[in-house]
């Protein structure tokens, strides 16, 4: 019989609480609710319901067969356990997240490279008091003059001055 | 000649144009051009000009005469040039002369005593442009790595998704292993209530077939008490009690 007792994992509500950007944290917030609650609900109901004293109503009761036939009506009763529906979408749901969030590490580390990139160029630059201005040009294309587009000085619009 | 004073003077005193050049090492020989055309950086400018004596002559001179004519060579032979001019006429005293020297010894004068001030203004001017550009370029490195941080950061929060689907799976779990708890405890419950109901029932029965029957041998027998009967056992009460009586009062 499968899926009886799904099993239950310990969570770490303190490291997701560190993991949780600021912007989702109110989403968070709602499912801890969600999760105490139904974890308070679940402890509160026993495991298994105490059992019924057949030999005292036995003794009791006067019909004869009654008790005999609520005995074995009881015991041959099977309580159908709830199907789980869910647990399959979550599964999707948890697939489509890993591939997203795959995705969006590699943009990241692509994203780290090119910092690591410009860092090493801002680095490995020539201090200043040695630069000419060619070298200026050189390490930071946004300072060069147009000189097509702008032919007379100050080679930009005035406004930029 | 004018020209050539202005020319040495100037790199001397005034050193304002943008972007300066730092850094001197290289003093007297400067290899210009000697080798090949080369591609890399190259070597950066001296910070100062050749050395110069009294603002003309560089020292260069003066070291080239020093083997054949020794220290007073030089001196000797400007003197020896200067009469010459002046004895011949090539170079002719006249009021031009006059107006130069005038001229040259205010220039002298002001060089001499400003100079230095002035040029210490021009080196700061130059030195704010280039912290300024220093500090855009460190702002810059330090905005980079911040930025690498929070990726880094994000990275991390990223992986921290499977937390979430933990617990939603846990939710739905504890769900339905509630509700599959509260339904056998419902099932109990309802066959103990009709268990129960039948014991009372029958309880109740009982008591009221008791009572019914107490009732009816009660009313039986106070309906065979005869009058004649009853006034013999009222006699006999009151025998009965006039013994108990006299029993008594013996025993007070």
């Amino acid at each position: 019989m499968a899926g009886r007792r799904a099993a239950i994992k310990a969570i770490d509500w303190a490291g997701f609480a560190e993991r949780v950007p600021p912007n989702q944290r109110a989403m968070f917030n709602a499912l801890k609710t969600r999760s105490d609650a139904l974890s308070a609900r679940l402890a509160a109901l026993p495991e298994k319901p105490p059992t019924i004293d057949w030999a005292h109503y036995k003794a009791t009761v006067a019909k004869a067969g009654m008790v005999d036939e609520f005995q074995k009506k009881f015991s041959a009763l099977k309580v159908p356990e709830p199907v789980d529906t869910q647990t399959a979408k979550i599964d999707a749901q948890e697939r489509e997240a890993a591939k997203s969030s795959a995705e969006y590490v590699q943009a990241s580390k692509a994203r780290i490279a090119q910092y690591e990139q410009q860092l090493q160029k801002l680095r490995s630059m020539i201090p200043f008091e040695q630069m000419t201005f060619e070298d200026l040009h050189e390490a930071f294309p946004e300072t060069r003059l147009d000189k097509e587009k702008y032919p007379y000085w100050p080679h930009r619009p005035i406004a930029d001055l | 000649m004018l020209s050539r004073l202005i020319l040495r003077a100037a790199p001397a005193a005034l050193r304002s144009l943008p972007p300066p050049v730092t850094v001197g090492v290289l003093h007297a020989t400067r290899p210009l051009h000697t080798t090949q055309r080369c591609l890399g950086p190259l070597p950066p400018l001296p910070e100062k000009g050749g050395e110069v004596r009294y603002g003309l002559i560089p020292e260069e001179f003066f070291q080239f005469l020093y083997p054949k004519t020794g220290v007073t060579g030089p001196y000797m032979l400007g003197t020896g040039l200067l009469l010459y001019f002046l004895s011949k006429e090539i170079y002719v005293i006249n009021h031009e002369t006059v107006a130069a020297v005038c001229i040259l010894s205010v220039i002298i004068y002001g060089v001499k005593k400003y100079g230095s001030n002035v040029a210490a203004f021009a080196d700061k001017l130059n030195e704010e442009k280039v912290a300024k550009a220093l500090a855009v370029k460190n702002e810059a490195i330090k905005d980079l790595e911040t930025a690498i941080e929070q990726e880094k950061k994000e990275q991390w929060r990223a992986e921290g998704c499977s937390f979430l689907f933990d617990a939603k799976r846990n939710n739905v779990a504890m769900l339905l292993e509630s509700s599959y708890r509260e339904r056998l405890l419902m099932v109990y419950n309802e066959v103990k209530k009709r268990l129960d109901y039948q014991v009372a029932l029958q309880n109740l029965k009982r008591q009221k077939e008791q009572d019914h029957m107490i009732q009816w041998v009660e009313k039986n027998v106070v309906q065979s008490i005869t009058p004649q009967q009853q006034k013999e056992s009222i006699a006999k009460c009151i025998l009965d009690l006039k013994a108990l009586s006299k029993s008594a009062q013996a025993a007070v």
